[in-house]
């Protein structure tokens, strides 16, 4: 809900960036040598938005040539307003539909690097504890089948634990999310009955479930969970800060092997080094529910939604500089930037394609 | 020869607001005219809004073009929408006429003046201010102390009993829908109280009666025509809240609310939320479904508004 606070101070910033920008390059006109400033705009995912927020400030200092604004709106509308070329690079946790690609075949979707997405909850009493749920149970508790704490589905998987004989309250995005999308791609990799009914998006027909909340963008996700007792909700890692500030509890979720595992570092990696060699060139992939032991099921790529055919050679080197950074494990990917937002690095092979894909816009 | 150019020129000038209306809904029918095809009645009757699989591939369904299980029917958003409208009225009107009645009679002329210029600045706040005061505050109170209470209190009457919810939903956002719209009332109705001819109410006063009588027989019925008025603008002002009811209402989808403290959603918030959701959708129907949706509120709010002005043309002519 802030974020969308965020959006209108993001643009009147973007307006006065502009507006100064322009003053600036009038200024700077008078004398020759000055180099022309040029201007690009990410706008999308607010899971995204953080580590945009730890990298455009170095990244300009470096490059001075190149001012970056970013905002936090939403993974649908970065991939649209990518499309329709209003900003250069569209963050979205999500990459295109085929009809999406079909439709605007010259946009590029290319990993920056990796995501987690957490389960988490507030059950008074229960949050020190990580309760264990497996994609079942979550589509159970989603679709209204399972509306009790106690229920004997959530009993079963955590044997010993006092669970609280009160409704669940089921917390989902109201915006187009890829948060939304990573999460109904683990209910529908894992229950076929959700897969027939619901299916997977960055927006579904979340089946009515009286009492549930529609939640928008990460900080509203979290708010909502912390201000409902007996909630649910899916988050994104790089909000892993404000959850555990908010003392909220974080599920341990069932893999593909059938192992309760928690959204650490480790475990996604250990997803990732399953899913990334499957990778195609187009880098379209879902890393959601991954083989191997200690496999954390919901893992995602973190993409920049760009087109091939920028308005210029010059702003089609800039993207192809800063996106080559971002990728870069000395550069936008280095420990201390993805370990900040609790992020994965993009492993090698992946940045290879990544690089690959960069290339083609000119 | 200077004449016609003036009068032109008041002409031109003059019918741009009715045209830029006339414009709008004809833009709005014609932008979402697929969907009104596509939906036909059921799009006001049903409980079903499903953008469908987004990541399928586009099928023609009775000549149009969807996403595989679209569907879009928007009958708890009528129902939100008008529901928690009518509840801020009913919340607000008794409050707003007592604070009138307060500030033009109830109280020293010397402090009328400072107590009114806050009564007009709370009409002024921005209702995002609003949305947030009701996210950081009510929400929490309302869900954890007060909608518990109630609900064990009033348990035998009919959707005021029930599950409390969770502060998220219609009483909130009736409540906070309220405090937006009782200074817009107020301070309309406080220069028309003091406007109210002198004589009638020393007439009243000299007859025996006293100031509560004088209020409720003589001033409370020479205002019947301006309270309705200004209390159908407030109507149109909160049938038409985005963001404060985005920021409170929970946004329930698909269902209807079951009591008093369940979630809810208005047709204006849901708009704001759901647009960039509906920018996926390569067979733009979602877009223009929205768009129906954004004719369907202007059409209410013009309806509204149209019964304000008639209402106060009445008060008028009398």
């Amino acid at each position: 809900m802030l974020y969308r606070l965020k959006k209108e101070v993001s643009r009147s910033v973007k307006g006065a960036v502009i507006l100064s920008a322009l003053g600036l390059s009038a200024l700077y006109a008078l004398p020759a040598s000055a180099a022309p400033t040029i201007s690009l705009l990410e706008t999308g995912s607010t899971l995204l938005y953080p580590l945009f927020n730890l990298w455009v400030p170095v990244y300009t200092k470096m490059n001075p040539g190149v001012q970056i604004t970013t905002q936090g709106t939403g993974s649908g509308t970065g991939i649209a307003e990518a499309i329709s070329g209003v900003a250069q690079i569209g963050a979205s946790d999500a990459y295109m539909s085929d009809a999406q690609i079909k439709q605007h075949p010259n946009i590029l979707n290319i990993p920056l690097a990796i995501s987690i997405q957490m389960i988490n909850y507030n059950v008074p009493g229960l949050n020190n504890v990580h309760l264990k749920l497996s994609g079942p149970v979550l589509a159970g508790i989603y679709s209204g089948k399972i509306t009790n704490w106690n229920d004997a589905a959530i009993a079963k998987l955590n044997p010993g634990v006092k669970l609280p004989n009160h409704k669940i309250i089921p917390v989902h995005r109201t915006d187009g999310s890829g948060d939304t999308f990573i999460f109904t791609t683990y209910l529908s990799d894992t229950t076929p009955a959700w897969s027939n009914s619901v299916g997977y998006s960055t927006t579904v027909s979340w089946p009515a479930v009286p009492g549930g909340i529609g939640a928008e963008g990460n900080p509203g996700m979290v708010q909502a969970l912390k201000t409902t007792p007996y909630g649910i909700a899916y988050i994104g890692i790089s909000w892993k800060k404000p959850v555990e500030e908010a003392h909220l509890g974080m599920a341990m979720l069932e893999n593909r092997a059938g192992k309760f595992v928690l959204p650490t570092v480790a475990n996604a990696k250990a997803a990732a080094g399953e899913m990334v060699n499957k990778t195609p060139a187009d880098e379209r992939i879902s890393l959601v529910y991954a083989p191997g032991a200690n496999s954390y099921p919901i893992i995602n790529y973190e993409y920049a939604i760009v087109s091939k055919t920028q308005p210029n050679a010059e702003v089609a080197a800039a993207m192809r500089k800063f996106l080559n950074w971002a990728i870069d494990p000395k550069g936008g990917n280095a420990p201390h930037f993805i370990t900040a937002v609790n992020f994965v690095p993009l492993p090698d092979s992946a940045a290879k394609l990544s690089r690959k894909q960069i290339a083609e816009i000119k | 020869m200077k004449i016609p150019v003036f009068r032109a020129g008041l002409i031109a000038t003059a019918s741009f607001l009715p045209l830029s209306l006339i414009a709008l809904i004809a833009f709005l029918a014609v932008y979402s005219w697929p969907a009104i095809q596509f939906n036909q009645f059921q799009f006001l009757w049903t409980n079903d809004w499903n953008l469908g699989n987004l990541y399928g591939n586009p099928v023609t369904v009775h000549g149009a073009q969807i996403m595989p299980g679209a569907k879009y029917g928007i009958w708890f958003l009528v129902v939100g929408t008008v529901v928690s409208s009518a509840l801020a009225m009913l919340m607000a009107m008794p409050i707003a006429i007592g604070a009138a009645y307060f500030l033009s009679e109830g109280v020293r002329k010397s402090w009328a003046g400072p107590l009114s210029l806050f009564v007009d600045l709370l009409a002024a706040i921005p209702s995002v201010v609003y949305g947030l005061w009701g996210y950081a505050l009510l929400v929490p109170l309302f869900g954890q102390t007060i909608f518990p209470f109630m609900a064990k209190t009033f348990s035998f009457i009919p959707f005021l009993k029930g599950d409390p919810g969770s502060g998220y939903g219609l009483l909130t956002s009736a409540f906070v829908l309220a405090v937006m719209i009782i200074p817009l009332i107020s301070a309309t109705l406080r220069e028309s109280i003091r406007m109210t001819e002198p004589e009638l109410k020393e007439a009243g006063l000299s007859l025996g009666l006293n100031r509560l009588e004088v209020f409720w027989h003589i001033t409370l019925p020479k205002l019947k025509t301006v309270l309705i008025g200004v209390g159908i603008l407030a109507l149109g002002r909160a049938l038409g809240e985005t963001m404060a009811v985005l920021m409170v209402s929970g946004n329930a989808l698909n269902y209807l609310p079951n009591n008093i403290y369940a979630p809810i959603s208005t047709m204006a918030a849901f708009i704001a939320s759901q647009l960039d959701s509906a920018l996926q959708d390569p067979t733009n129907m979602a877009v223009e479904a929205l768009s129906e949706i954004a004719l369907v509120l202007l059409l209410i709010t013009v309806v509204v508004n149209f019964a304000a002005r008639l209402l106060l043309w009445m008060a008028r002519v009398r």
